[in-house]
């Protein structure tokens, strides 16, 4: 069997006193789209941050296609490999869309430069926004935003992508669009550890879905199990509250 | 008795000459000024929000020390301490450049106005929201240049109205350096005046290249902050409407 892709090993953080993760252990093998869920504050974004070097944890092992991820790890060249995707977008407002997906790929990659725009015009066709290329993020809508953030990370053609709430942020008619370019990538074989409460998206394209509570993964399970027979209760009442308000 | 103006004489030998070059000295003195402070500027204001406890140490003590000196006593400081303070060697080296008081007036006038410059660039960086920073680090660029085409291209473009008034300061602080012996504009009328006894023709002619200046230099402002300005954001989509 092959090494998994994002292997979390036990892994603990704390700020000052506070615990954010306790013990968090997790595997992404290639190909898989692993959903986490989890009450707000429950570590999930920190998480998500230990895995491409952007927090500090103190305790356990992270390992990112066979890197260790540590102090001494050359994070920027383990950042290449994993895209990332954030609730708010985070474009670069003073850039173009374009500009904004191409300036990794050229400055951190030495791509050049008609190869990375060629690259960027391809990704953006890839999420249904190829006429927005040109325009500056504030003059976008922000299903587009974020679709343009998720071509910023495919742009670095990474190992596994991570989203961090991509469509918490989103009106609802817009959350279908972002949804719509995940699916297509988790059904094109792109590895994704996404934190997300779109249960409709998890139970169409999840391998496994996460849950999370103060800073542990409560339940791990196929999506099957996780809807219809969760074992843990906070699981239970997680599922009872946001089922119903979806 | 009535005063007789003769504008003429700005014109004859040799005052005419004498005001070219001091127009040009207040020039390339404010202009090379400008350019040091900006980039060393943007450099203590980095230190002053770095994650490295010794560059923010650094920056603090930069910026309170050039900032909360008035300028006039930096420049006498750098005239005539600084040198006693450098190796022999150097100091000779120093005392037997051409233009020793053109040179302190340019380290004296930048250092002062970097630090002025750092503190924008401080709250503008300040005012990024901490996002940015993490898309571009996750994007595997480095943390220098995640501040060379990130953050300080989007805190520059913040600042620039108030760059604006700092290059106008930096502009009219140059006149500071007939103190020490540097012949700009303001030196120059008053040579002028001197010599023939004519003191408002030349100062008219001080006053109008600091007016015209301002003019030039507001305007080239505000089409670089229209060609730069951010489209969406909340400020200035608010100024627009
Ligand atoms: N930089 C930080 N300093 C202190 N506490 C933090 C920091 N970042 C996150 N936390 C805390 O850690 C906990 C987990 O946060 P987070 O990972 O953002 O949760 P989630 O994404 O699941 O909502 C929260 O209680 C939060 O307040
Ligand atoms: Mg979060």
């Amino acid at each position: 069997m092959p090494d998994p892709i994002v292997r979390v090993e036990d892994v603990g953080l704390r700020f000052d006193k506070f615990t954010a993760l306790d013990g968090v252990s997790l595997s992404v093998e290639t190909g898989q789209c692993i959903v986490i869920c989890g009450p707000s504050g429950s570590g999930k974004s920190t998480l998500l941050r230990c895995i491409n070097g952007l927090e500090r944890f103190q305790a356990g092992e992270v390992f990112v296609d066979g890197v260790r991820v540590r102090d001494n790890t050359d994070l920027p060249k383990l950042r290449r490999g994993i895209g990332m995707v954030f609730q708010h977008f985070e474009l670069y407002p003073h850039m173009t869309v374009l500009e904004n997906i191409t300036l990794a790929p050229i400055r951190a990659k030495g791509v050049p430069r008609a190869q990375a725009e060629k690259l960027a015009r391809d990704y953006l066709e890839r999420v249904g926004i190829a006429d927005q290329a040109d325009k500056y993020p504030g003059r976008l809508s922000g299903g587009q935003q974020q679709r343009a953030a998720i071509a910023r990370a495919l742009a670095l053609e990474p190992k596994v992508m991570l989203f961090d709430e991509p469509t918490s942020a989103l009106d609802p008619e817009m959350i279908a669009e972002v949804l719509y370019v995940m699916r297509d990538l988790a059904r094109g074989g792109m590895t994704m550890l996404v934190v997300t409460h779109e249960m409709g998206f998890a139970r169409e394209v999840a391998d496994e879905v996460i849950f999370m509570d103060r800073g542990r993964v409560v339940e791990r399970s196929g999506v099957k199990e996780f809807f219809t027979a969760p074992r843990a209760d906070r699981t239970k009442e997680f599922l009872n509250k946001i089922l119903v308000k979806f | 008795m009535q005063y007789e103006f003769d504008w003429g004489m700005l014109l004859r030998s040799p005052y005419f000459g004498w005001i070219v070059e001091g127009v040009l000295t207040t020039f390339h003195l404010a202009l090379l000024s400008w350019v040091l402070a900006l980039t060393l500027g943007i450099v203590i204001g980095i230190f002053r929000v770095t994650n490295s406890r010794a560059l923010r140490v650094i920056g603090t003590a930069y910026v309170e020390l050039f900032r909360n000196i008035p300028l006039i006593v930096q420049l006498f400081l750098w005239l005539y301490v600084a040198p006693q303070l450098l190796p022999t060697e150097t100091r000779l080296w120093w005392n037997r450049l051409d233009y020793v008081p053109y040179w302190t007036a340019v380290i004296g006038i930048s250092f002062y106005t970097a630090s002025r410059v750092a503190e924008q660039i401080r709250s503008a960086i300040l005012a990024i929201p901490p996002g940015q920073f993490k898309a571009a680090l996750s994007t595997g660029l480095t943390t220098t240049q995640t501040y060379r085409f990130v953050i300080v291209p989007y805190a520059l473009r913040i600042i620039l109205p108030a760059l604006t008034s700092e290059f106008l300061t930096i502009f009219k602080n140059t006149a500071l350096a007939l103190t020490i012996g540097v012949v700009e504009i303001t030196a120059t009328t008053r040579k002028i005046e001197a010599w023939s006894f004519r003191g408002i023709e030349a100062y008219t002619v001080a006053s109008l290249t600091y007016a015209a200046t301002t003019i030039l230099v507001v305007v080239f402002m505000s089409w670089l902050e229209r060609r730069y300005y951010i489209p969406g954001l909340i400020r200035r989509e608010r100024e627009a409407a």
